[in-house]
């Protein structure tokens, strides 16, 4: 082979070289991405599955929380109401028979209350706002401390599974503050902030280091929640100066 | 008609030139054709313009080869009177120069923000490399400038690298099938294009020289990988008007 044609093969050679590595990168970068495809699409199945299974418990601890709810409400309440109604009943006196008659309406008028929550439906017709505010006045009610909402805004239109979480969050912050801050007062504040909408729930009992990290798995829980449905959860706590946890919701 | 001018744009680069303005109208009239918004994409208008551009730098080389006396004055200006028939100032200015800048623009038109930094600094130090060597002598307007061209395929092809990058990288790009993005295509043809028109531009000379028959059909690579490339820009500008065959672009959705 003269020296020319081997100088000819040489560029033959060198342009199929180059087209060669061309196509096997062009190749294996959509084998790369097929592969990584699936995983993605592996890893957002499981991350649904995920928010199903947080949305499954919410739900779970709700209608266990509303159960509760329901018995103190028999025990003390209503099995109260039955009694006083039995013993006005006894009585031949008619002006008792009335009151007894009354009562009887009262005990009525609780049952239809307690059983329209023991499905998850009254989460859809009640809004945030009003859910608080229910929450604030039965607090209240025990005596136990002061509560305050302060609302900037009406949370009605959010979809069912944020609404469920948020009612779960809530009603988590406020039973840790009951159990463990011994406040005398809540505060609860709805506003805009720059982020997006907040809601800022305050109380003014024992506090704790938040710095520090804690063994439960409460918080994180909390804040695990809030990030499913795309929100934020912060936590500061200081000893002897309560507690403020931030709800930044969804866009 | 004169017989110059039919061998200059039917006859020696007709099977090139024909299907390159066949291009060029069914783009023009695609364009038209668009939405006033949608013309206003770059995504739409960056393809196009390169189309037009190439029918007329293509066109006016034919033009060159058709009228000598200005061919051969305007290499007297640039000082070359040893080879007055060469129309090389014509390629290195358009195809070599702002060409490769056109397509450095379609590369960065398709990255999410964070990468477009890379080609705005490719482009500057693209400009600054081809005044630099142009303007000290080392390669001629006029001449085959090797030098330039394998600076200008290199950064073109670190930028489509840096596409593929983002296609396996990019959640939006994860989403979608790349058999069915133009990008992709776009992508890989102008890699192609480059790649293996790498060494017929470099040895231009040499080929000529030693062997006219071999550098002969590796030109009609180039002529190939072009043509193939001014197709998907063609199907890229029709594309809006063919619902349903290509996916949504995710780099639309970058913000």
């Amino acid at each position: 082979m003269s020296f020319l044609e081997s100088q000819v093969y040489i560029i033959i050679f060198s342009a199929l070289f180059l087209g060669g590595v061309m196509s096997t990168f062009v190749i294996s970068m959509v084998f790369i991405h097929r592969q990584r495809q699936a995983q993605n699409r592996q890893k957002l199945d499981q991350v649904k599955s995920e928010h199903e299974k947080t949305l499954l418990d919410i739900e779970n601890e709700i209608q266990q929380e509303t159960l509760t709810l329901i018995g103190r409400e028999l025990h003390d309440n209503i099995g109260q109401l039955l009694s006083l109604a039995k013993l006005n009943f006894g009585s031949i006196r008619p002006e008792k028979q009335a009151e007894g008659r009354d009562i009887l309406g009262q005990a009525i008028q609780e049952v239809r209350g307690l059983s329209k929550q023991l499905n998850l439906d009254w989460v859809e017709s009640l809004s945030i706002n009003e859910f608080i505010g229910q929450q604030l006045e039965r607090i209240q009610n025990t005596g136990f401390c002061e509560t305050t909402l302060d609302a900037d805004f009406e949370l009605v239109d959010l979809p069912k599974d944020q609404k469920l979480v948020l009612i779960r969050v809530i009603q988590e912050s406020l039973n840790n503050a009951i159990k463990h801050a011994s406040p005398n007062k809540i505060l609860i504040r709805m506003h805009d902030s720059g982020k997006g909408k907040q809601i800022w729930i305050k109380d003014d009992g024992k506090g704790f280091d938040s710095s520090q990290k804690s063994n439960g798995s409460g918080m994180i829980n909390l804040k695990k929640r809030m990030e499913t449905i795309g929100g934020e959860f912060e936590l500061t706590s200081t000893v002897g100066n309560g507690t403020e946890i931030t709800l930044t919701l969804p866009n | 008609m004169d017989s110059r001018f039919v061998q200059a744009f039917f006859i020696s680069y007709g099977e090139f030139l024909i299907p390159l303005d066949l291009f060029f109208i069914i783009g023009v009239a695609c364009f038209i054709k668009l939405p006033k918004e949608t013309r206003a994409d770059i995504h739409y208008w960056l393809p196009f313009l390169i189309l037009v551009f190439t029918a007329f730098y293509e066109n006016m080389g034919a033009y060159t080869n058709y009228n000598y006396e200005f061919k051969a004055s305007v290499n007297a200006y640039l000082g070359n009177t040893e080879y007055p028939k060469f129309n090389l100032w014509l390629n290195n200015i358009t195809k070599r120069g702002i060409g490769v800048i056109l397509y450095l623009f379609l590369i960065k038109s398709w990255l999410e923000p964070s990468k477009k930094k890379y080609i705005n600094w490719m482009i500057y130090i693209f400009i600054v490399v081809v005044v630099i060597i142009q303007y000290s002598g080392i390669e001629p307007l006029y001449f085959n400038q090797p030098i330039i061209f394998t600076f200008g395929a290199n950064i073109i092809l670190i930028g489509s690298g840096l596409y593929f990058i983002g296609m396996i990288t990019h959640e939006q790009y994860l989403a979608s099938n790349p058999l069915r993005l133009l990008s992709f295509w776009q992508m890989t043809f102008i890699m192609f294009t480059f790649t293996l028109t790498y060494i017929s531009s470099v040895a231009k000379f040499y080929l000529y020289e030693v062997n006219p028959v071999l550098g002969e059909s590796l030109f009609q690579i180039e002529w190939i990988m072009q043509l193939i490339n001014l197709g998907i820009l063609t199907l890229t500008v029709a594309s809006p008007l063919m619902p349903g065959i290509f996916e949504k672009e995710p780099s639309y959705e970058f913000s």
